[in-house]
């Protein structure tokens, strides 16, 4: 937004007292041009495949940023007694998209209108580009743009204050993006029940045929309420969750089989702490705990008791994003264990510290870790480089993925992913939902979505297979094109290939070469008996009400019972439960109660 | 014991003990530059304490030749310098009438000001009030809305009233005028609390950047600080990366981030030394009421 | 004196006061309105105008709620052993620093005192955790090294409460004398002087001339501790604190993050805000008129 009198005084109210401050503004002082790199720039202006001549695209954005004129204001301020200051400020400007004026419409027609877009600013923006003008902006607003007479405004929101800022913004109306995402159910239901958000049914159905059938029914269920489609999910498509490693040479070097059940992986960490095959010095851990679900999850679900639907939905508590088993028969009986392992010393005294797993990694690269749970295959990517490290600072080991906790029917019954990624929205007060549908709809149409995850072929990536092979060897230059590709791609999470088999494989290659098969199998474990997240016909209030408050309290109970004395765990357990339910469990249990009554009749 | 005695062991027990407290407050620090020159193996794997391991320039390469760095740098160094030129005028003026005794009504005036410690109209007005005066994606909405602390306000009144009226008044005899006090007497005796006050307000402007997440927008005006808790809070959230879908691409090595650490801090860093010229002792020698 | 002669002579000094008295209007003042959110049910599309009254029942739910007296007593009680450990450290620090007579040392270790004041606190809570871990952290590698049992610095409660308050001093302390040696350096040095020739030895001296002159400092940053005893930063409890300790660490900033930012309740965050705001403007006035009483001059 441009330092504007015009705007100032409209405020009226105080109109008089500002512009006792504000004496007059002068621009354009400063001329400044925006560097232009090539590789920044070279995106083909229609995707072509199989092109040879893909430097060939045009850089219209850039060039117009190069002449772009910031303008700068200056502000007199006359301090009311006998000095005063002179000052220039750097008033600054808006969206590097204002810079695009309308030119020869080429394909859409009628008035030249913006589309404002909320995008993830995670602050990695490689040097050279912002967040708002890059290499994935820029074919965003000459494959769709400008072809459709929009022009498209990308509006950063910090990733870390989300909702605060949505918040904000959602308030003051008329500032509001026409496109804005969470991955949080609850700021959704939020925003729905307090009626801001279009009902995008019918657009849906005139404007996003290739989207519809790009989501599918699946996905799209989870942005119905009361049968309205308040938003629009995104499709995910690696539905596994976890998987659990074990040092394979320290079973060899024990003669010990690989853990399949509970109580074998149990006797495995006793034989680990006892007789400390990694020659650590007594430092061993066993077991490898933090207090992050990833770790926590695969073993506290196996010890849910087989129960019917009824229980299972009525009494899983859905506390933030996550559901949590909590109420179900069993539950107590898994942290029961976690207490033992405690008190054994076969886990860290510093689980309970480790929220980011920062220690728990650190453990594991320096050999001190038996065996953990992860998300599949997680020490494999080389943004982590665990199992890297792991292998440099103890040559000779040997992780191995394994899937030992079963529950009582002999399943290894895990939590997966819900088919679907993050809630778009287009807020009520929105006059460019049809213009929203239609991107959206252009991304999910012929290969535009490829492209913006994999760029172009034989400088990005090479197919191998028919799969998209990142090249290891490409420049800085052309990897930083796509640095963002996860936050533009809204419509999916995950690499989309076509089909599920082609999914999973390109999910499986964003590892390096020599692990592709230790990654299939963590793939395999991950889903193997995974059970997705249940869906409820209306949304809980008690959840959004009091979920973050329950969760914090819910990690606490598990720290506290693990580490309480064995004696007292089940007094402590009661008082522990006792203040959970009291603190909205109670709440969230009637309400799931009555609802699936409700659904029932 | 003798006299001389004593004060030598009182001495030697003082340099003792803060020689002590100097090194736990920048072992720390040593650590966070350590790990800025180490390899990203040795720091993942905990060995770095501080000495560098692996050494390693590669991070500061990063940093030195990362364009938007540099750019928010100048910029913050700007703002940083602005906010505080107004900050300290703004309050120099709301400090002197407020120091007088024979101020009518300063009762109601510091009451007026005391409330707005503790009463805010929160978020969402505040962002309203910013974006009404048209100052979202300005300098302006980082510099007007903290414009006065009135902690530091009260801070600068109870100084100005330490200064003895003795010295003010012979002034006002002497018929100057307000201002001329002000600054040919008020000032410079103040010297030391101005240099603290002014270190303060530069030093809240530089760490600050909870105004730049709701006002600023436009990359080319992010501060400094604004990119490094983006960096920092990245790592706190790896978790929401993998369950985001995007965790492939690169996020910040820790000696990345910690060469940003030492990057954004050590400018700021540098302010207090380069003060330290107004704290000499005895600058105000028979001036001020004991 | 008359008024007219008052003003006419004075007036100069109300000038001064119309563009602070401005700034507190526009951008303290203009948005307090925000503040009838606590009495409505607050709905981001209606506005805060648009949102419907419901009187008292956001504080009825509030004061029924066992979270809020948990952490508004565990503030409390940080607050208050902050105010006895935390808030006398850069006094004395200060002050020996003011002893010392090595001038470069002086300067040096000034400087190297106020480093830690830098560090923001996601990265001192990666620290804390390196040193005082109860499985490897440094001082119990230590204490296993010579044979003694580990100390759970940080996960059992009243342990956790020492490192809170260490890591609080190590943080502001070296920031705090800042104040205070600008405070010291305006002291008279002839009564020094005069305080040696009275043959005073060090400890009198700093006892009789020292202290006296930065009484008013002490003074004026006390009230204001005192006024701020119910509100409380959010990073450090946040980041020093950790699940096994929530019993103390919880505390109302924590409390108002969940469900005023996670949860969108804006108005039970008002409400908190408001209670705090009252609470914490009687802590002052209270402690200003003391002040005013015992040393003649408080803040108001």
């Amino acid at each position: 937004m441009r330092f504007s009198f015009g705007l100032l005084m409209k405020f009226g109210l105080l109109r008089h007292l500002i512009s006792l401050i504000l004496g007059f503004i002068a621009e354009n002082k400063f001329i400044v041009s925006k560097r232009c790199q090539q590789a920044y720039c070279d995106y083909p202006q229609r995707l072509m495949p199989t092109g040879d001549d893909t430097n060939t695209g045009e850089c219209n954005a850039m060039e117009k940023q190069k002449s772009k004129i910031k303008s700068y204001g200056k502000l007199l301020i006359p301090m009311t007694l006998s000095m005063s200051l002179l000052l220039s400020a750097c008033s600054g400007s808006g969206s590097p998209s204002e810079a695009s004026q309308p030119e020869g419409a080429s394909g859409g027609s009628g008035e030249r209108v913006t589309l404002k877009l909320e995008v993830f600013d995670r602050g990695n923006a490689p040097s050279g580009m912002t967040i708002s003008n890059n290499y994935l902006t820029n074919y965003v607003q000459d494959n769709f743009g400008t072809p459709n007479n929009i022009d498209m405004e990308f509006y950063p929101v910090p990733r870390s204050e989300e909702t605060a800022k949505l918040n904000i913004l959602m308030a003051s109306a008329n500032d509001v993006p026409d496109i804005v995402f969470t991955y949080d159910s609850g700021t959704f239901y939020r925003y729905a029940s307090q009626g801001g958000l279009t009902e995008v049914g019918e657009l849906l159905d005139e404007y996003g045929p290739n989207l519809k059938a790009f989501l599918g029914e699946d996905a799209l269920a989870y942005g119905q309420i009361d049968g309205e489609q308040l938003a629009i999910p995104g499709r995910r498509l690696v539905l596994g969750k976890y998987a659990s490693y074990v040092r394979q040479d320290w079973l060899d070097k024990l003669g010990l089989p690989v853990p399949t059940t509970t109580e074998q992986l149990y006797d495995t960490l006793v034989a680990f702490k006892e007789q400390d095959p990694g020659e650590t010095g007594g430092r061993v851990i066993p077991l490898g705990m933090s207090v992050a679900p990833a770790q926590l999850d695969s073993l506290l679900w196996s010890f849910v008791e087989p129960i019917s639907d009824e229980e299972r939905i009525t009494r899983t508590q859905k506390l933030g994003s996550s559901d949590y088993p909590v109420l179900l028969p069993g539950y107590k009986e898994g942290l029961r264990f976690l207490n033992k392992l405690y008190h054994e010393g076969l886990i860290s005294k510093d689980f309970a510290l480790d929220e980011d797993k920062k220690l728990l990694w650190q453990d594991v690269q320096n050999g001190l870790v038996g065996a953990y749970s992860e998300d599949a295959g997680e020490l494999l990517f080389e943004y982590n480089g665990t199992y890297k490290n792991l292998q440099a600072n103890s040559p000779g080991a040997v992780m191995t993925p394994i899937d030992p906790y079963v529950n009582a029917e002999g399943l290894s019954a895990k939590p997966g992913y819900a088919p679907n990624a993050m809630f778009i929205m287009i807020p009520k007060s929105s006059k460019r939902a049809v213009e929203a549908i239609k991107y959206l709809d252009w991304m999910a149409s012929e290969d535009h979505l490829f492209f913006m995850q994999n760029g172009v072929e034989g400088e990005n990536y090479t197919l191998v297979d028919g799969i998209p092979v990142a090249n290891a060897d490409a420049s800085q230059d052309i990897k930083d094109r796509l640095y963002n590709y996860g936050d533009m791609a809204i419509i999916v999470n995950g690499k989309y290939m076509g089909d599920d088999e082609k999914n999973a494989e390109a999910y499986i290659r964003q590892v390096p070469e020599v692990y592709h098969d230790m990654m299939r199998t963590s793939v395999e474990i991950s889903d193997t008996n995974k059970s997705a997240p249940i869906i409820m016909p209306v949304p809980i209030e008690a959840e959004s009400r009091y979920g973050s408050a329950l969760r914090a309290k819910l990690n606490e109970i598990i720290v506290k019972l693990t580490m309480s004395s064995p004696d007292t765990f089940d007094t402590t357990y009661d008082s522990l439960m006792n203040e959970y339910m009291a603190g909205g469990g109670q709440a969230i249990l009637d309400e799931r109660t009555k609802v699936y009554e409700d659904m029932m009749k | 014991m003798t006299e001389k005695q004593a004060n030598r062991l009182f001495d030697l027990t003082n340099v003792v003990l803060i020689t002590l407290a100097v090194i736990v407050c920048i072992a720390p620090f040593i650590h966070i530059i350590a790990i800025s020159l180490s390899s990203s193996r040795a720091i993942m794997s905990g060995e770095v304490t501080l000495l560098p391991i692996e050494v390693t320039w590669e991070a500061y390469k990063r940093v030195f030749t990362d364009a938007s760095m540099l750019r928010s740098l100048g910029f913050t160094m700007y703002l940083t310098v602005i906010t505080t030129i107004l900050s300290m005028i703004m309050t120099i003026l709301a400090a002197y009438p407020l120091a007088k005794s024979s101020l009518r009504w300063k009762s109601l005036i510091m009451f007026f000001i005391v409330i707005t410690m503790f009463f805010s109209g929160g978020m969402i007005p505040e962002y309203l009030l910013v974006r009404d005066l048209g100052l979202i994606n300005t300098t302006w909405s980082l510099v007007l809305p903290n414009l006065i602390s009135p902690f530091f306000l009260i801070i600068l009144i109870t100084f100005f009233k330490g200064i003895p009226d003795s010295l003010e008044e012979a002034a006002d005899v002497d018929g100057s005028s307000h201002f001329r006090t002000l600054f040919s007497i008020v000032l410079p005796l103040s010297a030391p609390v101005m240099a603290t006050l002014s270190l303060f307000y530069a030093v809240n402007r530089w760490n600050g950047f909870q105004d730049t997440l709701m006002y600023i927008t436009n990359p080319n005006l992010y501060p400094l600080q604004l990119k490094l808790y983006q960096i920092v809070s990245n790592a706190q959230a790896s978790d929401l990366l993998r369950s985001e879908g995007v965790g492939m691409f690169e996020i910040m090595p820790e000696g990345l981030k910690a060469a940003s650490v030492i990057f954004a801090t050590v400018p700021i860093l540098l302010v207090y030394p380069w003060l330290q010229r107004y704290f000499v002792n005895g600058t105000m020698v028979g001036a001020v009421k004991g | 004196m008359r008024a007219s002669i008052y003003y006419a002579r004075y007036w100069r000094l109300y000038a001064m006061l119309v563009l602070p008295v401005l700034y507190f209007v526009i951008f303290k003042y203009g948005p307090m309105y925000g503040v009838q959110i606590a009495f409505k049910d607050f709905n981001f599309f209606q506005g805060i105008h648009g949102s419907e009254w419901i009187g008292l029942e956001a504080f009825r739910e509030v004061f029924n709620n066992q979270e809020f007296y948990k952490t508004l007593r565990n503030t409390l009680m940080l607050n208050g052993l902050d105010l006895v450990i935390s808030f006398p450290a850069p006094i004395i620090l200060a002050i020996m620093l003011y002893e010392l007579n090595i001038n470069w040392f002086k300067r040096i270790s000034q400087t190297i005192l106020y480093i830690p004041h830098f560090i923001s606190w996601v990265i001192i809570g990666g620290i804390v955790m390196q040193v005082f871990g109860t499985q490897s952290g440094m001082i119990n590698n230590v204490l296993n090294g010579l044979g003694l049992d580990s100390i759970p610095f940080l996960t059992d409660k009243n342990s956790w409460l020492a490192t809170y308050l260490a890591t609080g001093v190590w943080q502001s302390a070296g920031w705090g004398t800042i104040l205070y040696l600008a405070a010291l350096t305006g002291i008279n040095r002839e009564l020094f002087e005069a305080a040696e020739i009275d043959g005073a030895n060090r400890f009198r001296r700093i006892w009789h001339v020292s202290i006296p002159g930065i009484r008013m400092t002490i003074v004026t940053l006390l009230i204001i501790q005192l006024g701020n005893m119910i509100s409380i930063g959010f990073e450090r409890p946040y980041v020093i604190g950790n699940l096994a300790v929530r019993d103390f660490s919880d505390v109302l900033s924590t409390f108002v993050y969940r469900i005023g930012i996670e949860s969108g309740q804006y108005t039970i965050a008002t409400v908190v805000g408001l209670f705090q705001a009252v609470i914490g403007l009687i802590f002052l006035l209270a402690a200003n008129t003391i002040a005013k009483k015992l040393n003649g001059e408080g803040i108001i």
